[in-house]
């Protein structure tokens, strides 16, 4: 949380869903184990020990058949920007050793797996449930270890990990600009592996204060919303439909408020960052 | 010096008390954390130099183009190919994940030969030079006794140029048993050549039709036309009305636009019903039907007979007796029509990629939507592409006994008096097997690509067929079911490390052919089975040996794709986007040269078969409807390979705890049936139908349809590895084939079956 | 000329019988102490925990257990700081059980962390904003004091007094007590109130979440007060039994009455302070976050209203009352049921600000998450209550514990 320099300028990355286009098919989930080296087990179908940087969660509108309806929703790390929008998001400023920490000039929250000792106080403030934590060793068996990406670590047993934004390849990107004297990185230089994947394009990635990136006007949206914006944790991460019953699943409302009109203010407000 | 106990006390205590002073408690905190940070049994992944290089993914007909990053020999991460034309860069779970399989412990690792009983899983290595002698001798000594014709060979393609060279050889070698494995758009290509006079596959132009009518079609729940129809999904603009029409409130239909929940079975009623409306109100496109179209109206025969019209037809397809079938509204299906009839660009699909087959009738049914709105060979319309020609034939002659054993009939009977049109029917080939009395009347079985043992519907009819076969070779990649049941594996390599042709997937819209090639080198004592097939050819000798002029499958694709081979060696792919524009005149090559309307077709495919009664809309299941009151129907899921080749682990990590929990697969059942029977969220129950029985846990969906239980296929493996085996129920073990009596095709949409808690 | 171990005075039972209660209680340790290995060496997944349960068991014990313990520094605070020497008669024992809460609390924390061999980086690279830093300092330092008080008592058995060097060393640390005390006291106020800010600044958790003064969550205020209001019950509870135990009289009845009324009241403003931060928090907080107070006492198949009631009423306002009427804590039996009340309260407060903070739901189509502790974890929950048992025994018998114990039991 410490201020960066100033030269560079200060971006947002941030992510905006598409709900109406997302098909629940998983790509973004298998991408992103390929792409961060995230392990597998025989038995994942305890949810709540299953390591995911990304999942996607199945709602439905309650309503009996043939009215039933179903709506995905793909959940990465938030990558809140935290009360008053200082960085210090809810995981951030718990970790007892730093962990975790909010990068000024991304907004990207990291995690430091050599340094996380496992005390899962991060897990316990996130309201999300973006941080998972290594229960096991990770094993490849046969020879599946060849497939694992030189730009991502394998995580030890006993630490936490979560999605990065896949940061690596921010870096990678920022490494190549910088060689070619550029100081911007364009929009389809720097893309989440989940975004990339996305077959439907439900999921777009970029600069949420470059009006050039897709995800600026997008994020802005009418039908823009956040999940539980009113904990203000300002996450990073928007979603869009064009079902009030899916916006309405987003945050709780207390009986007789009206739903919409709340996040419309708080669209409104976060428009102005 | 006398050192007692006060003394010693003193001087551990000192020495603990010193210790703390020196560095060297701190060093090894130190030194201990550091460790802890470097395990040496979690892996740090070598970097090295990295690419990214072109290729296809072969895990099924989808065709998706795939372009692999490697770093050093190390084949990291596959995405999708942002240029290709049938995939755009999307791609299914199951594609991205394939370096799983492919460095997994599922791999067959070479060649080897049953150590024990069958299906003990006790193998022995062996030489390639021992395996392909092996094959040789058997063949040879068949030949000998003049038994050609009871070799067989399944495979789950007859389209690349791996089975071209399979058939050829069985057709040098003097059997007519090349058998592919069923797909449900089996009965749709039956329909294209019976309307249309082609061989091929159906292309719909999903990136420009404005409105797409699925009959059920799992548009974006299993993979094989998912690349495709996700990419053009993910590029329409929301003015693209998709209408799914299924009892299940499956992933399309949640896309949809409009879910149409019509019953199970029905789908033939309703495309006539359609039909109806459409024809009634006029709707219908006048200039096609009398420019293309035969049979539309009553027609007379060359003997002078009078055969009724798809007019007369439909006549009797009302919406209120449609309704009646369907469980749907009167108002449902009459606005389903027009807005069908009216829309600018429809294209009405079915048979791509559905989780259950379909006959003949439902599929003929449906086309002849297209015909109605005649949106053939252009823009956002439906486009008919031919098998592919890019593989040059050298002509081959072929000996007395081969051209004895040809002579044949199959054993599946396809091809006979009866089922004449239909070129394969591996559902008849277990009853074939198991009723013939006496030997068996396959003596030996290649099994090149697919799974049977898996994917045939009634495993257990299938596995006591397999048991009267004296041979078996499996050259599957993986330790499939198949493997496990064989007497000798010769394994195929992977996609990633091998040359394999992919020709234009089904539902394409223009021909495209794509290359797989080796990203990084074999990993395994692999061969390509083409290169198998042409060694035992060579060792055979004599006409076989000529007919096989090819040093491997390598020198045969660069000889028959010749020019076509350069670009696939450049770019991956090769689109021929010329197959768009033909003209209306020259697309339908049936005796009228037209599209042929539901009747004519129909009588030519029941040509022989003494059935000349129209209306087999409604496939009967097997069964006792009072012991078996509910309908179990299979669903796919992009998360589930319901395929020869089971899920990728990771694949298995995305499932919801309520698709699998531990060991057990989940049905979904609407809560009011589930409350008839007792049953409630999470419940152990049993269900039963004719072919077998399997136990399950309960998930009450509410976008089900009451009086089903809808069964993820995909499951219920035996094969592959720890990791994916013995998770659920093979839901196609549990439904029995229903016969199609116009082609003979297995065209069971369910299974009658019953559940209880257990 | 042998010393005997054992102080002058006083009556102990025979070396077998002890020897077989030892016996008895060191089977439950070596069972705790076998599930703690198994942890150690296998891993967190040998727990009930999971990804929605990042604290669970053991956190709660942590927090009851320091809660508990606060009998010491409050205890420490009203004798050396108030200068209540009514106070000297329990003083002893309350820096034991202290000490033996807070040992326990550290064993379990090391046992809590995924990567035990890199616990230090809590020190080494800490984060200042974070409460649990804050813990792990105020924890390990009043640890060390406690260590530091509990020293000269186990100096002065009668074989280490014998030592001069070790009789000086104890003399002196007595002089200077009143200063560890202080800084016990000081250090105290500050983690016991920051394992109540653990739960309060979680302000991505509605439940949890607490406004408050400054940095600190009001939950910082109340865990420091309820600590301060029922440590000392928990300490009036474990001389109880001690008492029932051995059959003898080892406090003044007027460090009882002492300790009990000002029990009493702490526990009364506490609770009046607890209903304010509740009704606070069900009126304001937790609305502002779309949520109503039975949202958190709903729809799951354990926190129902009751859990409530019985931490506010039957286990807050109950045993408050008791204690301050003179007739309350002068008859023993209500005495004993307010002091276990006030201690089932705490331990309900601490279970809730953990345990249901992990299980209420977030997100509208989320469900309760349900946790079940392996009998691993209970097991290494249970370890410091048998290595408690031991120290206790171990104490009783060879150190002079009760200054009043000869006094009370003339005699033996």
């Amino acid at each position: 949380m410490t201020q960066q320099p100033q030269h560079t300028k200060t971006k947002r990355y941030g992510m905006v869903i598409d709900l109406d286009k997302c098909t629940g098919c998983g790509a973004c989930m298998v991408a992103c184990y390929a792409e961060n080296n995230v392990p597998f087990r025989q038995d994942e179908s305890d949810k709540m020990r299953s390591l995911n940087w990304i999942r996607v969660m199945k709602v439905d509108n309650g309503k009996p058949f043939p009215d039933t309806q179903v709506c995905y929703i793909p959940m990465p790390c938030m990558q809140c920007d935290g009360q008053h929008m200082q960085g210090h998001s809810p995981c951030v400023s718990v970790c007892p050793a730093v962990a975790t920490d909010y990068d000024q000039t991304t907004g990207i929250v990291s995690q430091i797996y050599t340094r996380c000792f496992g005390c899962r106080y991060c897990m316990a403030a996130c309201p999300y449930h973006a941080r998972k934590f290594n229960w096991w060793d990770p094993k490849w068996p046969a020879d599946m270890e060849k497939y694992l990406n030189p730009d991502v670590s394998a995580r030890m047993r006993g630490v936490v990990e979560k999605c990065s934004f896949c940061y690596h390849r921010y870096q990678k990107a920022r490494d190549k600009a910088y060689v070619e004297g550029r100081e911007e990185l364009h929009e389809d230089e720097y893309q989440t592996a989940c975004a990339q994947a996305c077959p439907t394009n439900a999921i777009t990635f970029g600069d949420l204060h470059n009006p050039e990136h897709s995800v600026y006007s997008r994020s802005r949206s009418k039908t823009a919303f956040r999940l539980l914006e009113r904990l203000n944790t300002n996450p990073k991460v928007y979603y869009l439909s064009s079902k009030s019953w899916v916006r309405r699943k987003a945050d709780n409302y207390l009986e007789g408020e009206n739903f919409e009109q709340i996040r419309e203010k708080a669209r409104k407000a976060a428009a102005t960052h | 010096m006398k050192i007692d106990r006060r003394c010693f006390l003193s001087l551990v205590i000192g020495g603990a008390v010193g210790t703390t002073l020196t560095p060297v408690p701190w060093k090894l905190t130190d030194d201990i954390a550091i460790w802890s940070q470097n395990w040496p049994w979690t892996p740090v992944p070598e970097d090295g130099p990295s690419k990214f290089v072109k290729s296809v993914c072969n895990q099924c007909p989808g065709g998706c183009g795939i372009t692999v990053r490697t770093i050093g020999d190390r084949a990291i991460k596959i995405e999708g190919q942002p240029d290709h034309p049938v995939n755009k860069g999307s791609l299914c779970p199951r594609a991205i994940s394939a370096t799983q399989h492919f460095y997994g412990p599922s791999r067959i690792q070479g060649p080897m030969k049953r150590a024990g009983e069958r299906g003990q899983g006790k193998w022995e290595k062996i030489s390639w030079d021992e395996a392909i002698k092996t094959v040789t001798e058997k063949l040879a000594e068949l030949r000998t006794r003049g038994k050609p014709h009871t070799v067989a060979c399944i495979s789950d393609t007859d389209r690349n140029g791996s089975s071209y060279l399979l058939d050829r050889f069985l057709k040098a070698y003097g059997s007519p048993n090349f058998i592919r494995t069923p797909s449900s758009a089996d009965a749709q290509e039956l329909a294209l050549y019976l309307s249309c006079g082609r061989q091929g596959t159906i292309g719909y132009d999903f990136r420009k039709a404005d409105f797409i009518l699925s009959f059920g079609c799992a548009l974006m729940d299993g993979c094989d036309a998912a690349g495709q129809v996700m990419s053009a999904f993910g590029e329409q603009d929301k003015k693209t009305r998709l209408v799914q029409i299924e009892a299940r409130l499956s992933d399309t239909a949640a896309k949809a636009a409009q879910w149409v929940p019509a019953k199970p079975g029905s789908e033939t009623v309703l495309a006539l019903g359609l039909g109806h409306v459409i024809v009634r109100d006029g709707l219908y496109n006048k200039a096609f039907i009398e420019d293309h179209g035969f049979a539309f109206e009553d027609w007379q025969d060359d003997a002078g007979n009078t055969h009724p019209g798809y007019r007369s037809l439909v006549q009797a397809h009302s919406p209120d007796k449609v309704a009646k079938a369907t469980g749907l509204s009167e108002k449902v299906i009459e606005s389903l029509a027009r807005s069908f009839a009216r829309a600018r660009r429809p294209v009405a699909v079915s048979g791509l990629g559905s989780a259950a087959p379909v006959s003949l009738d439902q599929s003929l049914a449906v086309f002849a939507l297209n015909a109605l709105a005649g949106n053939f060979q252009k823009p956002g319309g439906v486009f008919l592409i031919d098998e592919p020609d890019y593989l040059s034939w050298t002509e081959m002659k072929i000996d007395k006994t081969a051209s004895a054993g040809n002579q044949q009939p199959r054993v599946d009977g396809a091809g006979s008096e009866r089922f004449a049109h239909t070129r394969y029917l591996p559902n008849q080939l277990p009853e074939a097997i198991n009723s013939a009395k006496g030997d068996s009347p396959v003596q030996a079985l290649l099994v090149a690509g697919g799974n049977p043992l898996y994917t045939l519907a009634d495993t257990q009819a299938v596995e006591k067929a397999f048991e009267k076969i004296p041979f078996i070779v499996s050259f599957s990649t993986f330790m499939d079911e198949t493997a496990e049941q064989a007497d000798l594996l010769l394994p195929h390599p992977h996609f990633l490390e091998s040359y394999q042709d992919v020709p234009t997937p089904r539902g394409m819209a223009h021909t495209v052919i794509s290359l797989a090639r080796p990203v990084v080198k074999p990993q395994y004592d692999t061969r390509p089975t083409a290169d198998v097939v042409i060694q035992i050819a060579k060792n055979l000798g004599g006409f076989i040996e000529n007919a096989f002029p090819w040093k491997n499958y390598e020198d045969f694709l660069q000889k028959s794709l010749s020019d076509q081979w350069k670009t696939l060696e450049k770019q991956g792919y090769w689109s021929d986007s010329k197959s768009r524009d033909t003209s209306l005149d020259e697309i339908f090559r049936t005796a009228s040269q037209r599209f042929e309307f539901f009747p004519m077709s129909k009588l030519a495919a029941m040509n022989g078969n003494g059935n000349k009664k129209a209306g087999v809309e409604k496939i009967e299941l097997p069964g006792d409807i009072a012991k078996m009151p509910l309908v179990l129907v299979p669903y796919i899921s992009m998360r589930i390979s319901d395929g020869a080749v089971a899920n990728t682990p990771f694949m298995t990590k995305t499932l919801d705890a309520n698709v699998v929990l531990e060991n057990d697969v989940f049905v979904e059942i609407n809560p009011k049936t589930a409350s008839e029977y007792g049953l409630s969220q999470g419940d152990k129950a049993t269900v039963k139908t004719q072919a077998g029985q399997a136990e399950v846990r309960v998930n009450l969906f509410e976008g089900i349809m009451p009086g089903l239980v809808a069964m993820p296929a995909g499951l219920g493996r035996t094969g592959f590895s720890d990791y994916i085996a013995g998770k659920g129920a093979n839901v196609y073990g549990l439904v029995a084939p229903a016969v199609d009596p116009a082609s003979g095709l297995n065209a069971a949409w369910g299974a009658k079956a019953a559940i209880a808690k257990a | 000329m042998t010393t005997p171990a054992i102080p002058e005075g006083v009556k102990r039972c025979p070396t077998r019988q002890f020897t077989l209660w030892l016996a008895v209680v060191g089977a439950v340790l070596l069972w705790g102490v076998y599930a703690m290995f198994l942890i150690w060496y296998k891993g967190l997944n040998q727990t009930g925990m999971n990804d929605a349960y990042g604290f669970a068991l053991w956190i709660w014990a942590d927090l009851a257990v320091i809660a508990l313990g606060g009998g010491a520094f409050f205890s420490g605070f009203l004798t050396y700081i108030i200068g209540k020497k009514e106070l000297k008669s329990i003083i002893n024992y309350a820096v034991i059980i202290g000490f033996i809460c807070y040992s326990s609390a550290l064993l379990i924390l090391a046992l809590d962390i995924g990567q035990p061999l890199r616990g230090w980086f809590i020190f080494w690279h800490a984060n200042v904003h974070s409460m649990l830093t804050e813990v792990a300092f105020c924890l390990s330092c009043y640890f060390a004091v406690l260590t530091i008080e509990f020293i000269p008592l186990v100096l002065e058995n009668p074989k280490l007094d014998r030592i001069p060097f070790l009789h000086h060393l104890s003399h002196n640390l007595h002089e200077v007590m009143a200063v560890f005390a202080a800084t016990g006291v000081f250090l105290s106020f500050f983690h016991q109130g920051s394992l109540g800010g653990v739960a309060g600044v979680l302000y991505g958790r509605p439940f949890a979440f607490r406004e408050g003064l400054l940095i600190w969550p009001w939950t910082f205020f109340l865990f420091t007060w309820s600590a301060a209001a029922v440590g000392p019950c928990f300490t009036m509870l474990v001389t109880w039994l001690t008492e029932k135990i051995t059959q003898k009289k080892l406090v003044r009845p007027e460090a009882f009455q002492l300790l009990a009324k000002i029990s009493g009241w702490m526990l009364l403003t506490y609770m009046i302070a607890k209903i304010a931060d509740t009704w606070y928090w069900a009126a304001v907080t937790a609305p502002s976050k779309g949520f109503s107070l039975m949202d958190f006492y709903s729809s799951n198949p354990v926190y129902g209203i009751w859990i409530l009631i019985a931490e506010l009423v039957i286990c807050g306002i109950v045993p408050a009352l008791i204690l301050i009427t003179r007739k309350g804590r002068e008859n023993k039996p209500l005495l004993v049921t307010a002091a276990i009340l006030a201690v089932l309260g705490v331990c309900i407060n601490r279970w809730v600000m953990v345990l249901q903070v992990m299980a209420a739901p977030l997100l509208p189509f989320q469900d309760w998450y349900m946790y079940m502790p392996t009998w691993q974890e209970v097991a290494t929950t249970i370890l410091p209550v048998a290595y408690g048992a031991i120290l206790i025994s171990l104490a009783h018998r060879y150190l002079p514990v009760f200054p009043h114990e000869k006094e009370l039991n003339p005699g033996q």
